[in-house]
């Protein structure tokens, strides 16, 4: 299903990616940050489905921990390692933004330490994973669960601890003229993850086809 | 051979402590200050800094843009290039005649 849906997703990709920098060239300034708060119509959506993908990762990890699914494995690890690129586009655009807003391109407050504590997470679980050895990806499985109880901390840090970061209400209370352009840029955003996902779990499947094949003609050469 | 190396551990423990003592010492005491420093009382406008002090937006957006599209192109290929090795790989190894 999530394979046969490539070439849409990828259609739908190109497309909203195309459409998207003229709704956010055509959005009203912000009043106070002028023209630096439009890194904001990447950044946000970037953050959101980094989210999803930390979820999307930590319960494939939990269906494989406790089933055994390979399957589940497979989206884990594709999951994984799109919460890292996500990741890392949300920590370089954010301390873009953050010098013009703020005046410094980094502060050590919740929701920003807790947001690199989520992206180092995620790159410890793909780094046991492709160095841990054997039984690796069990141990990785239980990081990436760890990650994703992880992102409700992230997401009210900034609502429960004093912060220079903006609060969650800040989405809700989008003024007309920015509100369609950033809904457009998450579902940009959601239908990359999508594709990105598709691709990569077809490569996990791939490289398990040809562990198989290889097992097989090892078996085949030893009788 | 373990006494030398105590020893000069012992040594270095003593130097760096009478160093602190006296850098403690020959600092002076200077008497509370009521008010807390000018910088902290608030913030300053922006439209009241000179123009060389305010930071141009346009290179901070085109700069997050710009990553943003590198990185995921980026990985699009590196996916990409890996999807080729392990379909060639495959494909190598179904033309494999069986030993």
């Amino acid at each position: 299903m999530l394979q046969r849906s490539v070439p849409l997703l990828l259609v739908t990709t190109i497309a909203a990616f195309s459409v998207a920098p003229f709704l956010i060239h055509n959005a009203p300034y912000e009043s106070t940050m002028g023209l630096v708060q439009k890194i904001f119509y990447f950044h946000a959506p970037a953050g959101i489905v980094m989210f999803l993908s930390a979820f999307v990762c930590g319960i494939s990890s939990a269906i494989f921990l406790f089933r055994g699914r390979q399957g589940a494995d497979r989206v884990a690890v594709a999951a994984a390692e799109l919460t890292v690129l996500l990741g890392t586009i949300v920590l370089a655009t954010g301390p873009l933004w953050a010098r013009k807003a703020w005046g410094v391109w980094w502060q050590w407050d919740a929701r920003l330490t807790s947001s690199l504590l989520l992206w180092m997470m995620f790159t410890a679980c793909l780094l046991v994973r492709r160095y841990g050895g054997p039984g690796s990806d069990k141990l990785a499985a239980a990081v990436a669960i760890f990650g994703m109880f992880n992102v409700p901390f992230v997401y009210v840090s900034v609502n429960v601890w004093r912060t220079l970061h903006p609060k969650t209400t800040v989405v809700p209370m989008l003024g007309p003229g920015m509100r369609e352009p950033f809904w457009f840029c998450i579902l940009a955003f959601l239908s990359l993850y999508v594709l990105l996902l598709a691709l990569r779990v077809r490569l996990a499947e791939q490289q398990a086809t040809l562990d198989a094949r290889y097992l097989e003609l090892d078996d085949r050469a030893s009788a | 051979m373990l006494k030398r190396v105590l020893r000069v551990l012992g040594l270095v423990l003593a130097l760096t402590a009478t160093s602190g003592i006296g850098a403690a010492a020959a600092q002076p005491s200077s008497p509370p200050s009521a008010a807390p420093p000018a910088a902290t009382d608030g913030f300053v406008p922006v439209t009241d800094l000179p123009p060389v002090e305010q930071l141009p937006a346009a290179p901070l957006v085109l700069g997050a843009y710009a990553f943003i599209w590198v990185a995921v192109l980026v990985y699009v290929a590196l996916l990409w290039r890996r999807l080729a090795a392990v379909q060639k790989d495959l494909d190598a190894l179904t033309h494999t005649p069986p030993r």
